[in-house]
């Protein structure tokens, strides 16, 4: 029996090991195809021009040149854009994440009637292709004198990341443990108190998990704001980055020390929650 | 000034129909209606333009601001724009009150021909006949400045002014040339045997790149030494039918082919984009690059060789044409401060500053450029105009041809496909793309 057992195991691991280097080795190597466009990035943004022409874009640079990054700095008014970029990015992630909770606790709480068909025309402000959004707000905003205002592309990004995570929070709070709810009940909780002390802290990994998102996935936006805001101390860092970018030629190396800066305070950002997200996502596993 | 606005107002409503009628209601409106000297005290001119501030132009701009602000008193509030951004919302931007005075933008059908049809653009017919500019401007430059009311370049008034040129020629490695014992080409005849000297040295003689524009300027060139200026006009502004099986266009496909097949243009060009081949050019392995006056900027940088320019050996006209323009919205606050920084553009002392770092002014005296092989680009492309050589782009007649001609060269280089075939495909892509620009007429 127990010979037996032994040798089934041996067996099963002596399988597995092949098995386990071949899964090592493939992610290792979607590692590298992440990391490859970022390692280029770095590599060329402390590359002179001259370096880049003699050398291409793979090789060391031969000396760290930092002018690509101050000249971006300089030209772009770097500091004016990473603010804009905060700003914008910050309030569409606190807002939207608000009215994400409002919707889905309406919505998977509270089981409003047709969630379902709503639910449908919530998804569809994420699925529509911005571009056949960018005429209809233009005109709006232009009528309501938002144009060449930041505003207007909080608002238009709040109602969009927030139908993603209207849709979200809604199918995570339709299997929120009703027990909770009840207890709260009985111990005379309105339903804005059981919002706010029950629902909230129990459900709060996965809010802060869109939190992070509605903030990387602003930040990273480009037609909407490059329509929006006109006026370049109104500009965010993508548009920043984009500006580098010729006609007929570019400048690879402005253009790398570029993209590092505007890749940095996500990146940063990034670091810095990773731990809740991580914890955000087992949460939202939890029944 | 009220009047003068109103007039233009009226002029750009309602495009070339509405210029007569207003010519006939008030006698003076057309010349009598810009005045070219302009007072700008306590006023301001809004000016975007997208051009690196270390480029030739703007470099000189950056001087015209100067000039301006000193000659009216006015004061100049200059926007760097990205090109990208720009491109991307300049019909939104030019229909709000977020619109500047003055602002550069892309000649050619799909962008300023559509935003001057869209009514989004001031006819300047007025101020081109006040400040006589029209002199100081060939007739293929002048090409890419008037649009007719469909927005075709070609015909009808004037809706921008171009301030520089660009035109695609040679660059040659003269060290390499010398090294390897050929001499720089100055015929046809003499462009192959040089490449097959190259080839028989193991140099592959031509930094080529079939991913973008590169090989298809190549390609155009190379049809317009077959070509007359009538076939370039039809090619371009749609009035005959263009044959691609005829004589220019079977010759341009077949000699890239043997180019390919004879080792001067390398298979792997396919993948390769500009910059790809500029930099082989740049960093000495290429001894040729055939491409535009863009390039010149940075080879001048990056070269560590001696290199020289000329265009296509045994060609009279050469892709190229007028630089962006310099448009004025319609909804510009400004428009006559406008017109006289234009002006001041085109003035000989900015014209000549273009030239002096490397740009190809429209209007510089050549004897005042300075530097050599400057000089030598602002005389190839005075040659070029003086024959009215400029034969714009393959790519400009139709919006997706660009991306269908690039494709159409790759297969020929890789081989997959006959010349033959690739012109047929090409011709049908081609019409099919006319067509739906003229409205199927």
């Amino acid at each position: 029996m127990s010979g037996r057992r032994t040798v089934r195991n041996t067996g099963r691991r002596n399988a597995r090991r092949p098995l386990d280097w071949v899964l090592l080795a493939i992610a290792v190597l979607g590692a590298l195809v992440v990391v490859a466009p970022l390692l280029l990035i770095v590599l060329n943004s402390f590359k002179s021009p001259d370096d880049y022409n003699q050398g291409g874009p793979l090789q060391l640079p031969s000396h760290l040149y930092f002018d690509g990054l101050t000249r971006f700095w300089e030209a772009s008014d770097f500091p004016t854009k990473l603010w804009n970029s905060i700003f914008i990015s910050s309030m569409v992630a606190v807002l939207g994440v608000l009215v994400s909770l409002f919707n889905a606790y309406a919505l998977g709480i509270g089981r409003a009637r047709g969630r379902l068909p709503l639910l449908v025309v919530f998804l569809l402000a994420n699925m529509l292709p911005q571009e056949a959004l960018l005429y209809p707000l233009y005109t709006m905003s232009k009528a309501v004198g938002l144009y060449d205002s930041q505003w207007s592309v909080i608002i238009i990004f709040t109602v969009i990341q927030s139908a993603f995570g209207t849709y979200l929070l809604t199918s995570v709070y339709s299997g929120f443990p009703r027990e909770l709810l009840e207890a709260a009940e009985i111990d005379g909780a309105g339903r804005w108190r059981s919002l706010w002390q029950v629902v909230v802290p129990v459900s709060w990994q996965t809010l802060s998990v869109l939190l992070i998102f509605f903030f990387i996935w602003t930040w990273n936006e480009f037609l909407i704001p490059t329509t929006f805001l006109v006026s370049n101390d109104k500009q965010t860092v993508p548009l920043a980055v984009a500006a580098l970018q010729g006609e007929k030629l570019m400048d690879v190396t402005t253009t790398s020390a570029s993209a590092l800066l505007g890749l940095i305070p996500t990146l940063v950002f990034f670091l810095v929650f990773q731990r809740t997200l991580t914890r955000g996502v087992t949460a939202g596993a939890v029944k | 000034m009220r009047s003068t606005r109103c007039a233009l107002g009226a002029v750009m409503l309602a495009g070339a129909l509405a210029m007569s009628a207003c010519g006939g209601s008030s006698a003076s409106s057309d010349s009598g209606d810009v005045d070219t000297n302009v007072d700008g005290k306590g006023r301001t001119l809004t000016l975007w333009h997208y051009e690196d501030e270390s480029s030739a132009m703007g470099v000189a701009w950056a001087a015209a601001i100067e000039e301006f602000e000193k000659e009216t008193g006015a004061k100049v509030e200059f926007e760097a724009k990205s090109f990208e951004q720009i491109r991307t919302t300049a019909s939104q931007v030019l229909n709000s009150d977020k619109a500047p005075d003055l602002m550069e933008y892309n000649k050619g059908n799909a962008t300023a021909g559509l935003l001057a049809s869209q009514g989004l653009l001031t006819n300047l017919d007025g101020a081109v006949e006040a400040y006589q500019w029209d002199d100081k401007l060939a007739p293929s430059l002048q090409t890419t400045a008037t649009y007719d009311d469909k927005g075709v370049m070609g015909s009808g008034g004037y809706f921008g002014i171009p301030n520089y040129g660009e035109y695609v020629e040679f660059y040659y490695n003269e060290d390499l040339f010398e090294k390897n014992g050929v001499k720089v080409p100055t015929t046809f005849a003499e462009l192959e045997e040089a490449m097959a000297a190259f080839e028989a040295k193991g140099i592959t003689p031509l930094a080529e790149s079939a991913a973008e524009y590169p090989l298809g300027q190549l390609w155009y060139q190379l049809a317009m030494t077959k070509a007359d200026r009538d076939w370039v006009t039809a090619y371009q502004t749609y009035t005959e039918k263009v044959d691609f099986s005829g004589p220019e266009i079977s010759y341009a496909t077949q000699t890239i082919k043997d180019w390919v097949d004879k080792g001067y243009i390398s298979k792997s060009a396919t993948g390769l984009k500009a910059e790809d081949a500029g930099v082989d050019f740049i960093n000495g392995e290429a001894p040729m690059f055939f491409s535009g006056s863009w390039w010149y900027g940075r080879i001048v940088e990056g070269a560590k060789f001696d290199w020289s320019t000329g265009l296509f050996p045994g060609a009279t006209m050469s892709p190229g044409s007028s630089g962006n323009l310099w448009v004025v919205p319609t909804k510009a606050e400004e428009k006559d401060l406008a017109y006289k920084f234009i002006d001041i553009t085109m003035s000989p002392k900015i014209q000549n500053l273009m030239g002096n770092h490397g740009g190809v002014p429209v209007a510089a005296d050549a004897e005042a450029i300075t530097d050599e092989k400057s000089k030598e680009l602002i005389a190839n492309f005075n040659t070029l105009t003086e024959q009215d050589g400029l034969g714009f782009y393959p790519d400009w007649p139709t919006p997706t041809f660009y991306d269908e001609l690039n494709a159409g060269l790759q297969e020929v280089v890789n081989g997959t496909k006959t010349p033959e075939a690739v012109d047929e495909e090409l011709g049908g892509l081609y019409q099919d793309g006319v067509d739906s620009v003229t409205g199927g007429s």
